[in-house]
C-alpha cells in the first residue's frame, strides 16, 4: 500500500499552532529556517500513527532549545531548574499534539502511539524518511520530520 | 459557578496547561488531577464531580475506556474529551459513546470557554 502523502506546509501550520497556543502565547515563534546538517545529540519526541500506512512524526531540538521549550510550557520562573522527567514530559505532549493533528488527515488511520522521547543520540531507528522541516524556535533550531513504516520491521527476503 | 471537576491526562505538562486554561478562561473550579483513566474512574466513584476532562490516549485505560466505565457503573457524571485527536471521526465517535464535547489540542482559552459555556447553560 502507498504511504499517506503527508503535506510538510499543513504540518508545519500545525506546529505553529502547537507552539502559538501552548508555547508561546502568541503566534510567530516558530519560522521556517534554511536547512542544515542533521540535528543530532539533542531531544527527539516522537508518536506513530498506526495502520495499514504507518507514520511516524519527530520533533527534534537541540538539549538547549528543549529546556526552553520545557521552561516555557512549564511558565517556570528564571532559575528553577528543568527536571529530565517534566522535559521528556514536556517534548512527548509537543509530539503528541502534533502527531494528533497529523493523524487527522490520514485516510485511515489506525491508533496513535503514546509519546517516546530520546535525549542525545541521533533520534528513532528505522523506516523512511518521506521529508524534513526545519524550523526556527526563538534562536534554537528544531526540525519536524515525517517517516513511512510501511516496511519497517517486516522481513525482507531476497 | 463553581464545578468539582477531574482532569485526566498521563502528562503533568498537559494537566497543568489544562488547569492554567480553565483559569484563563476565567473559571474558578476545583480540580483534581488523573494520570490516567483507572485512577479518574476511582477518583469519580468517590468524588462524584460534576465534570469529568480527559485526554483520549492514557495508558492503562483510554479516555473512552474510561468513559464507558462511567457508564456502566451507573454514575452519571459527564465527560468531555480534551485530546490532539481531534479528526472528525472521532468526535463522531466521541458523541456515539455519550461524551459531552470533544475540546481539540492545541487550544485557547477562548476556545476552551465557547465549548464549555454552551454546556454549563
Amino acid at each position: 500500500m502507498t504511504a499517506t502523502v503527508i503535506d510538510v506546509d499543513h504540518v508545519v501550520a500545525i506546529a505553529q499552532d502547537v507552539f502559538t497556543a501552548m508555547i508561546d502565547g502568541e503566534p510567530g515563534l516558530l519560522t521556517v529556517d534554511a536547512p542544515s546538517d542533521e540535528l543530532a545529540g539533542g531531544v527527539h519526541a516522537w508518536v506513530d500513527i498506526q495502520g495499514d500506512a504507518p507514520l511516524r512524526s519527530v520533533v527534534s531540538v537541540g538539549s538547549q532549545g528543549a529546556d526552553q521549550i520545557a521552561r516555557a510550557v512549564m511558565r517556570l520562573a528564571p532559575g528553577e531548574a528543568v527536571e529530565e522527567e517534566d522535559l521528556t514530559d514536556a517534548l512527548g505532549e509537543v509530539a503528541n499534539v502534533i502527531g494528533g493533528n497529523v493523524k487527522a488527515l490520514v485516510t485511515i488511520p489506525g491508533s496513535l502511539t503514546l509519546p517516546q522521547v530520546t535525549i542525545g543520540g541521533s533520534g528513532p531507528l528505522g523506516g523512511q524518511l518521506m521529508w524534513q522541516a526545519p524550523l526556527r524556535w526563538r534562536s534554537h533550531r528544531l526540525v519536524i520530520s515525517m517517516w513511512s513504516l510501511e516496511n519497517y520491521g517486516k522481513d525482507v527476503t531476497l | 459557578m463553581s464545578l468539582r471537576v477531574i482532569v485526566a491526562d498521563d502528562s503533568k505538562v498537559m494537566r497543568q496547561i489544562v488547569k492554567r486554561t480553565i483559569r484563563q478562561a476565567g473559571y474558578d473550579w476545583d480540580v483534581t488531577e488523573a494520570e490516567n483513566g483507572a485512577e479518574a474512574l476511582e477518583l469519580a466513584k468517590a468524588q462524584q464531580p460534576d465534570l469529568v476532562l480527559s485526554d483520549w490516549n492514557m495508558p492503562q485505560m483510554s479516555g473512552i475506556e474510561l468513559l464507558r466505565a462511567l457508564s456502566a457503573s451507573g454514575l452519571d457524571i459527564p465527560l468531555g474529551f480534551v485530546t490532539s485527536e481531534g479528526s472528525p471521526q472521532m468526535r463522531e465517535l466521541a458523541a456515539s459513546e455519550g461524551a459531552l464535547f470533544l475540546i481539540a489540542k492545541p487550544f485557547t482559552a477562548d476556545s476552551f470557554r465557547d465549548t464549555i459555556e454552551e454546556f454549563l447553560e
